[in-house]
C-alpha cells in the first residue's frame, strides 16, 4: 500500500482508474438507454 | 429521469446535481468557473450545444458569486484589476453570443462549440504542462539548497514584457502588486469575453491564466479576481442567453444546488494547496474533459453510427468528474495531516502551503 502513496504518478493511475471504472457502472445502471 | 420541457430531452436529475458539485468544487478550488467541462459534458449527456451553453453560463453566474464572496474573505481580490477589466470583458461577452446564435441558426452549435473546446483545451494543456513541470523544477531546486518556498513562484518572463508597455492611462493594482497599462488589461478582458459568451463559459481557464501569464498576477490573486470577473460576465451573457431561448431554468436549479456545497469546500481547498500544484488540477482535468468533448464530436461527426463512441465519451466525462472531486479531496487531507505533523507521502510537501 506505501507503495501507492508514495509515488504520485501512481497515485493518479489508480486513482483515474477507480473513477474511470465508477463512471461505467454508473452508465450501464442507468444511462445506457436513456442518452441519445 | 425527468422531463427537460425546453431543452427537448429527458435525463437523470443526479447527472446535473453532480455535473454542478464537480464544477463548483473544481471552479472554487482552481478558480476557473468550470465552465469548460460543463458545456461538452452537457452535449455528451444529450443536451442540444446551444442549450448546453445558455445552461452552464446562467448557473456559473450564480455559483460564481458564492465563491466570490469566499475569496474576498480571504483577501484574493484585486478591485482595481477586475473593474479594470469589466468593459472590455461585456463587450466581449455580446460578441461572444451572437456569434453562438448565428451557429445556433445555421443548426451547426453542438459541433461548432464541442470543435472549439478540443481545440482550445489541447493549447492550454500543453500549456500548463510546461509552465507546472518549470515550476516544480524550480521549487526542487530551492528546496535543494536549503531555501524556504512560499505559497507563490513566478517563472514565465512574459510579464515583464507587458508591464513595460507604456500605452496610457496605466493602472496600479495594489493588492496584486503590478504596474500595467489599462489596455493590456481591457484587451485580456475582450479577448475572454468572447469565449465566455460563445462557450457560455466564465471565461476563467483562459483568464486565470492570461492573469498570470500576461499581467504577472499570482495565482491566488487571479483565482479570486477572476471570479470577480465572472460575477459580471457570467451575469451579462445570463442575460443575453435567455433572452436569446437558451436557457432551460429547471436544469439550471440543479445544477446550482450541487454547485453550492461544491464551491464553497473548493475556495476553503485553496487555502491548503500552493499555486503549482492547482496548476496540475487545471491541466489534468482538461487532458480527460477534451478527451470526453471529442470522442461525443466523433460520434456526431459520424452520424452517430458506433454507440462504442458515444459510451466511451461519457465515461470520460463522468469519470473526469469523479477523479476531480477525489483528487482535490485527498490533496486537501493530505495537506492538513502535513500540517499536523502527521505522516504523508513524499511527493505531498512540495505541494501544499505553507500556513
Amino acid at each position: 500500500m506505501n507503495w501507492l502513496l508514495n509515488s504520485m504518478f501512481a497515485y493518479w493511475v489508480v486513482l483515474l482508474l477507480f473513477s474511470l471504472g465508477a463512471a461505467a457502472v454508473i452508465y450501464f445502471m442507468w444511462l445506457k438507454d436513456s442518452l441519445i | 429521469m425527468f422531463e427537460f420541457a425546453i431543452a427537448g430531452i429527458s435525463a437523470p436529475i443526479f447527472l446535473l446535481v453532480l455535473t454542478g458539485m464537480t464544477v463548483g468544487m473544481v471552479g472554487g478550488f482552481i478558480g476557473v468557473g468550470g465552465g469548460y467541462m460543463v458545456t461538452p459534458a452537457l452535449i455528451v449527456f444529450g443536451f442540444p450545444g446551444y442549450m448546453a451553453s445558455g445552461i452552464d453560463v446562467m448557473h456559473i453566474a450564480g455559483k460564481s458569486v458564492v465563491a466570490t464572496i469566499r475569496h474576498r474573505q480571504l483577501g484574493n481580490i484585486d478591485w482595481i484589476l477586475g473593474l479594470t477589466m469589466v468593459g472590455g470583458t461585456m463587450m466581449g461577452v455580446e460578441m461572444g453570443v451572437r456569434l453562438l446564435n448565428y451557429t445556433k441558426a445555421l443548426g451547426l452549435s453542438g459541433i461548432a462549440l464541442l470543435t472549439g473546446s478540443v481545440g482550445i483545451m489541447i493549447g492550454l494543456f500543453l500549456y500548463t504542462q510546461i509552465e507546472t513541470h518549470k515550476a516544480q523544477k524550480k521549487i526542487n531546486e530551492l528546496t535543494k539548497a536549503g531555501k524556504t518556498v512560499g505559497r507563490e513562484l513566478s517563472v514565465s518572463t512574459l510579464p515583464l514584457f507587458f508591464q513595460n508597455i507604456a500605452l496610457r492611462p496605466i493602472v496600479r493594482c495594489h493588492t496584486a502588486r503590478i504596474v500595467i497599462s489599462m489596455w493590456v488589461i481591457v484587451i485580456i478582458g475582450i479577448a475572454t469575453g468572447v469565449l465566455a459568451g460563445f462557450f457560455g463559459v466564465g471565461g476563467g481557464f483562459i483568464r486565470v491564466p492570461a492573469l498570470v501569464y500576461i499581467a504577472g498576477a499570482t495565482t491566488h490573486i487571479a483565482v479570486g479576481t477572476d471570479l470577480l470577473e465572472i460575477v459580471v460576465s457570467g451575469g451579462y451573457g445570463a442575460l443575453r442567453q435567455y433572452m436569446s431561448g437558451n436557457v432551460d431554468m429547471i436544469a439550471v436549479w440543479f445544477m446550482i444546488i450541487g454547485a453550492m456545497f461544491g464551491a464553497q469546500f473548493g475556495s476553503i481547498a485553496t487555502s491548503f494547496v500552493r499555486g503549482p500544484a492547482i496548476r496540475y488540477i487545471l491541466s489534468y482535468s482538461l487532458v480527460l474533459a477534451t478527451t470526453g468533448a471529442f470522442l461525443r464530436l466523433f460520434y456526431m461527426l459520424t452520424a452517430q453510427k458506433y454507440e462504442f463512441l458515444n459510451f466511451f465519451a461519457v465515461v470520460f466525462t463522468l469519470g473526469e468528474m469523479i477523479f476531480l472531486c477525489l483528487f482535490i479531496m485527498t490533496l486537501v487531507i493530505f495537506s492538513v495531516r502535513h500540517r499536523h505533523g502527521k505522516w504523508v507521502p513524499g511527493w505531498i510537501p512540495s505541494l501544499v502551503a505553507t500556513p
